[in-house]
């Protein structure tokens, strides 16, 4: 069953189509990826969904509900935004309180909650401390337990990791994903992070406003990414006798596979050069490439 | 209407005003300053040209220093009322900058309850203040020699309270079309300096060129600010007499230190200038909820358009 479904939206600023007639469903307990460089539009259709900004055109549902019922919708959904928006003069507890009050979450019920997301974000050190003077890997860890305090069937995630290091995003992403086990979380996530979105369900690539493709990390790769067959410890000549795409670097040679179909053809047909050789998967990278024409890193276009 | 939902946005913006040094420490730099010019050189000003007034009548250094000292606490609590609600309501303007508004309006909850919390939080914050600057205002009334009626105590503690709703409705206008931290400190900086001439705090009326003094009659500031002189300096003024000077003497050092007040030549009773203060908050009042309401529109998604498409 969907959660979301959105129907020809459209978010345009004067000339700019920010948003141009986009429509995608993501189902209950999904793993969601929108995948886009800055930009493209993926920030402007949350800001839709949490109906923060008026849409010019289609339709937003959120459990069947349109958006625009705040008292249903809202309630459903649990967001944590690009930067940190916690009060950072205020302590984590009076942040977490005054925001679960929203939610009529007060007195033992709240402490109860507090308890539970202390433990699993580890935050039971933190919550005297002003969120000011908080390192971001813990404002993040934070933020996260302040958009679940209300058990929130949906949990929107604006590229939530940007400027974490890696260990840190490691074990947010370890939570997220337990959590989504346990609680049958739907996530929705835009990211510019390509392993990210490959961690995904389903991953919406998303350039200028119009959705380019739509599929799983898989069908994405097998659709627009090659695999890649790496040799070691032969010569040149006969890696031309292939009779398909390959380069070298340094020592070994990359050669190009549509699938990994292909690559079986290849290495049942020439069993003499495959004594050491690795397959390797197409990347979301590539299918970024092949579906944009452009690469991604770090948010802005190369 | 959530009354806890409010409660809670109310209180989460009475500690964001205390705990943030951003916001109340700038808030007390245009009291300080008038204390500060008091003690430097205008208080020797205030009670040079109180001895001027009834020169050649005899009058004691505690009359004089009691008329002083109501002058300065009704101009501290004057400015106070209108600064301090202009410093609060920053609060808003900082939720939207850093974010926080966003954050607060995912949940479920109407953007009229955050304002009313805007509102009420900045009402609050300067109310406690204006009554502890209040409180310790009597308490050095009380030490120079208290010359207060029981009258003038609970007329000044309405007169506060009034200005700070005054100070509240103004502030929360003028925010509300407010979207960055620079717009915000150029306003306090404003506020801070122009205010307290155009309230008549700094300087009484009497001393200004009669057009000048005309055109800031038209400001409904400057009758709260007449109704803490009458109410802090009236009952030290009228205690002349006891000291054998005539009534007519009295009635002048009112008039010189604007505790009557006159409008284009007519004199203006005491509830003329509760009416025009009263009538000027609801007005700014409703401004500030049409404005609201307005940008509560504009934000708010509408249905979709099904022939758009």
């Amino acid at each position: 069953m969907a959660l979301i479904e959105i129907r020809h939206l459209k978010k345009y600023y004067k000339d700019v189509k920010a948003v141009d007639d986009i429509s995608f469903t993501v189902g209950e307990g999904e793993f969601f990826a929108f995948l886009g460089v800055n930009g493209a539009g993926k920030s402007t259709t949350i800001s839709v969904l949490c109906g923060r900004e008026r849409r010019d055109g289609g339709d937003v549902l959120l459990g069947g509900q349109d958006v625009e019922d705040d008292a249903g919708a809202r309630a459903a959904m649990g967001v944590v935004f690009q930067d940190c928006v916690l009060d950072k003069a205020l302590s984590v507890r009076d942040n977490l309180k005054y925001r679960a009050a929203l939610y009529g979450i007060t007195g033992k019920a709240f402490d109860r909650k507090l308890r539970e997301l202390s433990a699993l974000f580890d935050l039971t050190e933190l919550l005297p401390r002003p969120v000011g003077k908080l390192s971001g890997g813990q404002r993040r860890r934070v933020d996260v337990a302040r958009a679940l305090l209300h058990e929130p069937k949906l949990l929107i995630l604006d590229e939530p990791t940007t400027g974490l290091d890696p260990q840190t995003r490691k074990s947010l992403w370890e939570t997220l994903l337990g959590l989504r086990a346990v609680r049958r979380l739907t996530i929705f996530l835009t990211t510019h992070y390509m392993e990210e979105a490959a961690g995904a369900d389903r991953v919406v690539i998303l350039d200028k406003g119009k959705i380019l493709a739509d599929d799983t990390p898989l069908n994405l790769k097998e659709k627009y990414a090659h695999d890649l067959v790496t040799l070691y410890h032969v010569r040149e000549s006969d890696v031309k006798m292939l009779g398909v795409p390959y380069r070298r670097e340094g020592e070994k040679y990359l050669v190009s596979v549509k699938n990994s179909a292909e690559a079986t053809a290849l290495i049942t047909a020439h069993p003499q050069l495959f004594h050491d050789y690795e397959v390797v998967k197409g990347k979301m990278d590539d299918v970024f490439l092949a579906v944009t024409g452009r690469t991604l890193e770090q948010g802005g276009t190369k | 209407m959530n009354f806890t939902k409010l409660r809670y946005l109310v209180a989460r913006n009475c500690k964001l005003f205390f705990r943030d040094k951003g916001t109340f420490f700038p808030s007390l730099i245009a009291p300080l300053i008038l204390l500060f010019l008091f003690i430097a050189f205008l208080g020797d000003v205030y009670r040079d040209s109180i001895r001027s007034v009834v020169e050649g009548f005899p009058i004691s250094d505690g009359l004089v220093e009691s008329i002083a000292g109501g002058w300065l606490i009704s101009t501290l609590l004057a400015v106070c009322a209108v600064t301090i609600a202009f410093t609060a309501n920053t609060i808003m303007v900082q939720d939207r900058v850093t974010g926080a508004r966003n954050d607060l309006l995912v949940a479920p909850m109407s953007a009229g309850l955050l304002a009313l919390s805007y509102f009420l939080a900045t009402f609050l914050v300067t109310l406690l203040i204006c009554f502890t600057a209040l409180g310790a205002g009597f308490c050095y009334l009380a030490a120079i020699g208290w010359r207060l009626s029981v009258l003038d105590v609970f007329s000044a503690v309405l007169d506060s309270a009034l200005l700070a709703l005054f100070g509240t409705a103004l502030s929360s206008l003028v925010c509300g079309f407010l979207r960055s931290q620079g717009a915000v400190a150029a306003i306090q900086a404003t506020v801070s300096a122009a205010y307290g001439f155009l309230c008549g705090a700094y300087m009484p009326f009497g001393n200004l060129a009669g057009w000048l003094k005309d055109v800031l009659m038209l400001l409904p500031g400057s009758y709260g600010t007449g109704l803490l002189h009458l109410h802090l300096m009236g009952g030290a003024i009228e205690a002349v007499t006891e000291e054998g000077m005539p009534p007519a003497l009295a009635e002048a050092l009112k008039q010189g230190f604007d505790c009557t007040l006159d409008f284009f030549g007519s004199a203006v009773p005491v509830w003329v200038c509760y009416l025009v203060l009263g009538i000027a908050t609801a007005l700014l009042l409703a401004a500030y909820v049409a404005l609201c309401a307005h940008m509560g529109r504009r934000a708010r998604p509408r249905r979709s358009v099904r022939n758009f498409t």
